[in-house]
């Protein structure tokens, strides 16, 4: 089969660690965390975490209204990293309403203020009677892919992906395939999450959020250490600009990197309960996708939460796939879980990794957890010469995606 | 209830809800013409003036506006 190359042509970044490329890259380098002491939560009757990891940006105004009024702050994130992207990409209105230019994003829920404040109100009241005709579209599952389609006036292919934590990764991947088969020539791609105390709530009652840090926020997430309690839900959002390789050349477009590779698997078993054996089928599928083997892969952007069954779980997965050669590192450390986002936050760190040589540190990992297996865990941050990163990203359902990105020469 | 209330309340409205320009909102402005709005920021515009005001507005009631004096006028025959 014929296929064609894809690569990453702009970037639109919303992150507890800052909201460009740039932002995140120094954050990063400074080791510094976006999570915070969440006072407000407190409101909540036997609700424990106290820590979030918070997007500081809420210009919703650079958003016009008739295109924000359907949006949650989900949305609206998501929104403002497809500006931003766009722009950076340099697209013109006649690129981005192209029937061959298409879209792929998605998040765990949408607006969870949004249904808050909305099905609250009917369940207990059972009226429907002083509902608004908006707070269905800021909150229904597709949030984020219906209203970026409808305020950038897409007319491409429209997929969205809510798989929980492999939304965006997923729209990644969908948009590298819709490229690389020859549906669209371009695709933006992405996801978010909104910051809510229902998030947080869920995984407390599944036992799998951090609550022993509460007052030392910077200290929590610990991926992979032997003192780690839990994730930290996160916000954020980001958009990547996927083009056809020759046509992003023929136009002299900016290259931040090929996709090379990409797979999706799903374990098939428990709900909940991670498989490594499925986290590893999904990374070798990746690899044969991209035809390479595991050592061209010189960072590994890991999952992690910081949960203890998942870690254990990947790092066995990961050890199997890549032995203890190949750096390993989960920057959750930095900001916590940005659950439908967090597959594209991450795969931007993957692509500053390719451009600066940054191998980040694992944040907050003093002693790894002795029935993690042997990774060559980052516990400082190095430089390395490597051209090809690995995302991996996994969600509820036994829901794998595997993402690799290779640096590429421009001409 | 006053029409110079109900006019004032509406102003607010317009303002904080939908973001209009106070000095758009003019005798006679059109909903949809002159203050750039739709068929579903009718609807909502509906349902936040009933709510301010306690008054017996519909979705339906929605399709019959189209001027801040129609509005006007169609609140205080319910009022």
């Amino acid at each position: 089969m014929n296929t064609r190359r894809v690569v990453i042509t702009g970037v639109g970044v919303l992150s507890p660690l800052g909201n460009d490329m740039q932002e995140l890259q120094e954050a990063l380098e400074a080791s510094k965390s976006g999570v915070q002491h969440v006072e407000s939560w407190s409101e909540y009757k036997d609700f424990t975490t106290r820590v979030c990891g918070l997007v500081n940006w809420d210009n919703y105004k650079e958003i016009p209204r008739k295109s924000r009024r359907s949006m949650g702050r989900v949305a609206i994130m998501a929104a403002k990293t497809m500006m931003d992207a766009v722009k950076d990409a340099g697209l013109s209105e006649e690129q981005i309403s192209n029937p061959r230019t298409g879209i792929s994003f998605g998040s765990t829920m949408g607006s969870d203020e949004a249904l808050f404040d909305s099905i609250g109100t009917i369940a207990k009241e059972k009226t429907f009677v002083g509902q608004n005709s908006m707070a269905f579209l800021q909150f229904m599952s597709h949030t984020v892919a219906a209203n970026i389609a409808a305020m950038f006036k897409i007319r491409g292919r429209n997929i969205p992906a809510c798989s929980a934590c492999t939304s965006s990764s997923m729209a990644i991947g969908i948009g590298y395939e819709s490229i690389k088969y020859g549906m669209s020539d371009m695709m933006f791609v992405g996801g978010s999450e909104e910051a809510h105390p229902y998030n947080a709530g869920i995984f407390e009652i599944m036992a799998a959020t951090s609550t022993r840090y509460n007052d030392t926020p910077d200290q929590t997430p610990r991926p992979f250490d032997t003192e780690r309690d839990g994730l930290v839900t996160a916000e954020g959002a980001g958009t990547l600009v996927l083009e056809e390789y020759e046509a992003a050349k023929a136009r002299g477009a900016k290259i931040y990197a090929e996709v090379i590779g990409y797979a999706t698997s799903c374990d098939g078993e428990h709900i909940t309960t991670p498989s490594s054996e499925g986290m590893e089928q999904v990374m070798r599928l990746a690899l044969d996708d991209a035809q390479i083997t595991a050592d061209k892969v010189g960072y590994v952007n890991a999952h992690a939460t910081s949960t203890p069954k998942g870690d254990i779980a990947e790092s066995h997965a990961t050890y199997a796939v890549f032995g203890d050669k190949t750096p390993v590192s989960s920057t959750k450390g930095y900001m916590g879980h940005i659950l439908g986002g967090c597959g594209v936050v991450e795969s931007v760190i993957g692509l500053i990794s390719l451009k600066t040589g940054l191998l980040p540190a694992n944040k907050n990992l003093v002693t790894v957890d002795e029935t993690c297996a042997p990774l060559d865990y980052l516990f400082e941050h190095r430089y390395g010469n490597h051209d090809i990163v690995m995302n991996n990203n996994f969600a509820f359902g036994g829901i794998n995606t595997s993402l690799i990105f290779k640096k590429i020469e421009e001409k | 209830m006053t029409e110079a209330l109900v006019r004032d309340t509406l102003k607010e409205v317009l303002i904080e809800e939908f973001e209009v320009e106070e000095d758009e909102i003019k005798e006679g402005a059109n909903f949809f013409e002159d203050l750039d709005m739709d068929s579903l920021d009718a609807i909502d515009l509906i349902v936040m003036m009933d709510k301010k005001l306690n008054i017996d507005l519909k979705a339906e009631d929605a399709q019959k506006i189209r001027t801040i004096d129609e509005f006007v006028a169609l609140i205080m025959t319910r009022a």
